[in-house]
């Protein structure tokens, strides 16, 4: 079947409206109760109010300061705004002296607010004559001074003063318009709210009570939200996100958090919120969403709009290159072709299931593994009872890619990056105690999936649980490995005939369990934009498919059972777009297979918060970035969530950690009231915009695809790895220039190095254990038979006359191990060995103007000058860590700078990489490190080059590497480290400066 | 380093003294030059019987998986195997992406196997200037084998032709009108054309290879084999090899090797000569100013401004 055009799905789907939606539901109702009124859960286009108001989307962070003298709240108030406050409120101004608390203050640019003032009279005097004095236009002022008792005469005084403050403080819960006397201006009142857990209701609460001052004086208010925290056993900065995004998405003017937190920490999640989430951009951006749009307006005193909005748009956009504007209206999301399409039925554009959370909440399934199985299950188990509902696996590096941990090529990844898995014995002892029956299981795994497959069958079997009762997902997405990950053995043609033998196997044994997880998580990862990430996440997903009817099956048979795996990274919107597109698209392309089961066509979704989009620098802002992305997953209607930890940018989580984490998804279910309802986002004319923009984009990448016959051949071409990685580029030169923020690392950089406890692995230790259960189960076990079995194996990869994974199993249950199983495969399919293409000129197209740039580039010149020869770098990976974006990043930014620069082969040895580097003679080695390697790969790899001969080369080490481990590092003989988020050309220039130095 | 250092290094296979004596010839600074020319000099006298193998063809047609089987299948010999790969360097950085080493991921690694990749240094060509010192080092230090990958583009075969003994061509059936593409003379100075990526379609393959042959007999200047291949698979290796090495051995015995080497060195010197001299031209400040002149002139008719420049040159 040909896929060129996905367009003519359309008329296969029906429109859905809410009596569509109760019909399905059947006698059921389910219904929620707010303000003395009940809501559906969901509401649909045909119902839909329209309403909105002229608040742009930004508002002011306000921070109190409580006076008790003026030089010090003066110097407080400095570092304040030196974080990034835009507003303070001091509280006892009488007495102070307002030349030293002002000093150096640019009260005309912030919003200076004055509380707890004992004499308003005089203090208002005292500050007028203080701007006269420093030349500064009081009519200009903006802030707040509270005035207990306020005449007509004094407020017409204060007024002529400083017509842009406000005056008067009203709860807005307490407010009544007929309370107000007649002369006072509304401009001249701050609205106070305290902002509740209940997301939804308060959004709409606060969108109403604006429209509703808007359309009676015909001005819009001005709404300052407070956020204060409970005690409980939250995190605070989970509470604080959660409810600071309530008040945004409600359009509040200024947030004030009082909470226990660390200043630094409560006024960058704020920034976090503006630059890194977008939040600031577009003006009312939930206007037009159905249930939204249904609270605001049972709100309303009137149901009259006659407000004009008096707007002006402005344009921006994301890395997608999609065109925004600041605004959006009815007229934008007019014929928008998706927007009829509704929940629980094809094309499932607002969630798979007609009740979503309301009956079932997402599973919380958090993503661990490391050291022996014997540890890990320690840590599953007690995960479980602090309120996880299903595990997921991580494997170590070296089970990845098919090697027993005695294996001599993975000396230093052992047990580090997940769990290490060598046999049935470990497998047993990492599900030991955990009921298989109940507990959905998830492993990642792609490249040794024939033996972890057969290991977690075998265990299962000795339990006594039934395979058809078996639930769970296997990864076995090899083609996004080829593309992004790299955990792959073998080449993809027998690779792909090995997903089709677990299709086979899966479908006749195990239909609970899910046969794929299609991810497109590794891609965000590597750099992808969103509609990359749909388009080639779905283009694998149709090879799949493609690959199962061509081994026999029926599009029913295992279409219902692929599921999907996405990336949720801080861009709120478009991330929330990003899934509902997914499911819309991925609809129309099953469409085409007539398949019968409408579950075929449903896009069920596991999301992970980015852990790309976590840094190093104040590592609890990593606490605010996860909350936006659980957010984010959550609107967007995920099956299952894994939220990282905040200590995920530099090593693994450690328990409290992990419990934040987790901690994270509870608070979300538990107390924010978002599982009550289903899309509440849906009909929002911004979201719903992008969805379509993204679908559009996606659609036509998808084409391009099957242009040249599908996702193998794509690969195979190198496509899609060049595209990633072009967008990789592209968003690292615009964090580079600054033009992306990211709080802490380009801007509102902070000098607290406070170093986290973090959780470190004995790999050593870890690999002698290994090495001794394997020595041991090689002794006791029946050699002729594994060896039989093995040769079996061997011949059914070169004969495919019957299934590997059965063989597989049969291996395994006699004590095969892992290694063996995978290279009685390798002898036939080989091992696979990645092409390395290159961007190039990428990063110095969008840098030519920048000074940093060109004076690196200079440099590099002049070093030629000097040495005969341009700087050369050999850019290598360790071991068995194949995340390759950044050392591709740096390989192509450092050959725009001048440099001459040797890429080395993936999964070198220490040796191997030292060979390279002396035989191309390269002044730099530079490392990159994620997977935690490098306190035993760093040091061999010094060594190796040394037994050469006199030796210059300098080390130089990127990627994740915890703080305390940099003095080791040091001591082994590297001479520079830079963690995550280092600016390329930055790093050029430092190591150029060095290297320059250490030649003279 | 001292010179005697350097030498006795190369002669003893000391990986790392090879690599400093490469860097050395690479070097731009005139006291390494002289350096190496000296050593050069002195390399010449230990030269040995290696083959020296050019390898050309269009970008994508398999070069370096052919060297990686072609190199995999001699190191398992014992013989030892240089590659030297020239890539091309940005005309605006001056930096070069060296990704040779990942495509010939087991002549990395092994021990019997050096693998050099260079920059081209912005020059035309599939060689750079200092390719043929190179090999001389190479061959002081006893490799058997010696193989030049070229970028494949632009003027590269016939510099590379003029410093190897053997050249191959690499081809494939993907276009079908590929005879087309073989560049024009490279039939002429080619010795073994190789249809690569039979594994993809074998009759295609098979139906090229003799279209090549057929066309081959229309020069009839002198003997020129086809062979049929899969790299990846590493089908046909052992023929291309012997047949590789029975005419190496063939001309070696007449002579012919020799002779050529030496009118190769001719060649070569007239080359770098007219090189050297056009950057001197080039980096004069006459020449610079005029170029100036002449991006910021409306030019009406050329040859008038041409002839100001010349004259300005003193090259008439």
């Amino acid at each position: 079947m040909k896929h060129n055009q996905h367009t003519k799905t359309n008329n296969f789907f029906i429109k859905q409206t809410k009596s569509d939606w109760l019909k399905s539901l059947g006698e059921r109702r389910i219904k929620n109760k707010f303000n003395n009124i009940f809501f559906d859960p969901i509401y649909f286009q045909n119902n839909r109010k329209n309403i909105t108001h002229n608040k742009d989307g930004e508002w002011a962070i306000t921070h109190k300061i409580k006076i008790k003298n003026s030089l010090t709240a003066n110097s407080e108030a400095l570092k304040i705004l030196n974080l990034g406050v835009n507003s303070i409120t001091f509280i006892n101004p009488d007495n102070s002296d307002l030349n030293t608390l002002l000093k150096n203050i640019q009260i005309d640019i912030i919003r200076i607010n004055f509380e707890k003032v004992f004499d308003v009279d005089k203090f208002i005097t005292m500050f007028h004559k203080f701007c006269v004095k420093n030349e500064i236009n009081s009519n200009n002022l903006k802030g707040f001074i509270n005035c207990k008792s306020l005449t007509k005469d004094k407020y017409y005084k204060y007024k002529k003063i400083l017509p842009n403050f406000q005056f008067l403080k009203i709860k807005t819960t307490s407010f009544k318009k007929k309370s107000i006397q007649k002369y006072i201006d509304f401009k001249n009142i701050l609205f106070v709210h305290n902002i509740n857990k209940n997301m939804i209701e308060e959004i709409s609460f606060l969108r109403s009570f604006r429209i509703n001052i808007e359309q009676s004086k015909n001005i819009s208010p001005f709404i300052e939200a407070i956020i204060n925290t409970r005690n409980s056993n939250y995190h605070k900065l989970i509470e604080t996100c959660s409810k600071s995004v309530t008040a945004i998405l409600g359009g509040c003017d200024s947030i004030i958090v009082n909470s226990k937190i660390r200043d630094t920490l409560k006024i960058q999640q704020q920034l976090i919120l503006k630059y890194e989430s977008n939040l600031n951009k577009v003006s009312d951006s939930l206007h037009g969403s159905y249930l939204i749009e249904e609270m605001t307006n049972s709100l309303l005193d009137s149901e009259k709009n006659n407000f004009k909005l008096s707007f002006e748009n402005n344009y921006w956009a994301g890395p997608e290159e999609i065109k925004l504007k600041s605004k959006y209206n009815q007229k934008d999301a007019e014929g928008l072709s998706h927007i009829k399409y509704g929940v629980g039925k094809p094309p499932y554009l607002r969630g798979p299931y007609l009740t979503m959370y309301c009956d079932k909440k997402w599973t919380i399934r958090q993503y661990a593994g490391f050291s022996t199985a014997e540890e890990s299950n320690k840590f599953y188990k007690k995960n479980l009872k602090a309120g996880q509902s299903g595990l997921s696996v991580a494997f170590d590096l070296p089970t990845h890619r098919g090697y027993d941990s005695d294996h001599p090529r993975v000396f230093g990844d052992v047990g580090k990056a997940g769990v290490a898995i060598d046999s049935v014995e470990d497998m047993e002892i990492l599900f030991n105690g955990i009921d298989l029956n109940n507990i959905s299981v998830s492993m990642t795994m792609n490249g040794a999936i024939l033996p972890i497959m057969a290991f977690f069958i075998v265990v299962a079997k000795k339990n006594g649980v039934k395979l058809k009762n078996l639930r769970g997902t296997i990864q076995n997405d090899i083609l996004k490995e080829f593309m992004v990950r790299n955990t792959y053995i073998y080449p993809p043609n027998p690779s792909m005939r090995i997903v089709s033998d677990i299709f086979k196997y899966t479908s006749k044994n195990m239909p609970k369990f899910n046969s794929i997880s299609v991810s497109g998580y590794h891609m965000l990862e590597a750099g992808a934009s969103a509609d990359l990430e749909i388009a080639y996440t779905l283009a694998d997903g149709l090879e799949y498919v493609r690959t199962g009817l061509k081994a026999g099956l029926n599009i029913d048979d295992f279409a219902p059972r692929l599921s999907f795996f996405w990336g949720v990274g801080m861009n709120f919107f478009t991330e929330i777009a990003k899934i509902r597109a997914a499911r819309y698209l991925w609809t129309e392309l099953i469409q085409e297979f007539n398949p019968k089961n409408p579950k075929s066509l449903m896009l069920r979704s596991h999301c992970q918060t980015s852990g790309w989009s976590l840094i190093a620098q104040e590592p609890e802002n990593n606490i605010t970035r996860t909350t936006i992305e659980a957010i984010g997953a959550v609107f967007a209607g995920t099956q299952s969530l894994h939220t990282n930890a905040m200590d995920e940018a530099i090593s693994l989580p450690t328990n409290s950690s992990a419990k934040i984490a987790r901690d994270t998804q509870l608070y979300l279910q538990k107390e924010t009231g978002i599982c009550n309802f289903i899309d509440p986002l849906g009909g929002s004319h911004y979201l719903e915009t992008l969805t379509d923009s993204l679908i559009k984009n996606a659609r036509s990448y998808i084409n391009e695809i099957e242009k040249v016959g599908g996702m193998s051949k794509a690969i195979d071409l190198g496509i899609p790895k060049l595209k990633i990685e072009k967008s990789a580029i592209q968003r690292q030169s615009s964090i580079d220039l600054n033009k992306s923020l990211i709080i802490g690392l380009n801007c509102f950089k902070t000098k607290n190095n406070k170093r986290i406890k973090i959780l470190d692995i004995n790999n050593e230790l870890v690999q002698k254990k290994q090495i001794k259960k394997i020595t041991n189960l090689k002794k006791k076990r029946h050699v002729n038979k594994v060896t039989n079995l093995l040769d079996k194996l061997t011949s059914c990869c070169r004969n495919n006359n019957e299934n590997l994974l059965s063989i597989a199993i049969e291996a395994a249950e006699l004590g095969a191990t892992l290694g063996e199983i995978s290279f009685a495969c390798e002898k036939v399919f080989g091992r696979y060995q990645a092409k390395t293409i290159m961007n190039t000129g990428v990063y110095e197209k969008k840098h030519i103007n920048n000074k940093q740039f060109m004076s690196a580039r200079k440099l590099s010149d002049k070093f030629e000058l000097n040495n005969g020869r341009r700087p050369r770098i050999l850019a290598a990976k360790l071991g068995q860590d194949g995340h390759d974006r950044g050392i591709k990043i740096i390989a192509t930014c450092f050959s725009d700078i001048g440099f001459d620069v040797d890429i080395a082969p993936l999964f070198g040895t220490p040796e191997e990489v030292a060979k390279q580097a002396v035989e191309n003679d390269v002044h730099i080695v530079g490392i990159s490190s994620l997977a935690g390697g490098h306190k035993t790969l760093i040091p061999k790899l010094i060594n190796s080059i040394n037994t050469y001969g006199e030796n210059k080369i300098m080390i130089v080490v990127g990627g994740i590497i915890p703080k305390k481990d940099y003095n080791f590092l040091y001591k082994s003989g590297v001479s520079q480290i830079f963690g995550p988020g280092t600016i390329v050309s930055q790093a050029a220039l430092e190591v150029l400066k060095k290297l320059t130095d250490g030649i003279k | 380093m001292e010179l005697s250092d350097y030498l006795k290094g190369i002669k003893n296979n000391n990986r790392y003294i090879i690599a400093k004596a490469i860097s050395l010839v690479e070097s731009t600074l005139k006291k390494d030059k002289k350096k190496a020319s000296e050593l050069v000099d002195r390399c010449l006298n230990f030269s040995s019987k290696s083959i020296r193998i050019a390898i050309s063809g269009n970008p994508g047609v398999g070069k370096s998986t052919f060297i990686e089987a072609l190199g995999s299948y001699l190191v398992d010999k014992k013989l030892r195997t240089a590659i030297i790969t020239i890539d091309p360097s940005s005309t605006i950085s001056g930096g070069s992406i060296l990704a040779d080493k990942t495509r010939m991921n087991n002549l990395s690694k092994n021990k019997y196997a050096y693998v050099r990749p260079a920059a081209n240094d912005c020059e035309l060509g599939g060689i750079n200037k200092n390719t043929r010192d190179t090999i001389s080092i190479f061959e002081t230090a006893g490799y058997d084998v010696i193989i030049i990958e070229t970028v494949g583009v632009g003027q590269s075969e016939i510099d590379v032709h003029s410093i190897t003994d053997i050249f191959l061509y690499l081809t494939q059936s993907e276009n079908g009108d590929i005879l087309q593409f073989i560049k024009k003379g490279i039939l002429e100075i080619c010795d073994f054309i190789i249809v690569n990526k039979i594994d993809l379609d074998l009759e295609k393959s098979k139906s090229l290879k003799f279209l090549i042959e057929n066309n081959l007999k229309l020069i009839k200047s002198r003997s020129q084999s086809v062979f049929l291949c899969s790299a990846i698979k590493g089908n046909y290796i052992d023929d291309i090899w012997s047949g590789l090495k029975d005419l190496f051995e063939k001309n070696w015995k007449k002579g012919k090797i020799q002779s050529i080497r030496e009118k190769q060195n001719i060649n070569w010197c007239k080359q770098r000569l007219k090189k050297q001299i056009f950057k001197k031209i080039e980096d004069s400040c006459t020449y610079k100013k005029n170029i100036k002149k002449l991006e910021n002139k409306n030019l009406k008719n050329p040859n008038t401004f041409l002839l100001e420049i010349i004259e300005g040159l003193k090259l008439n």
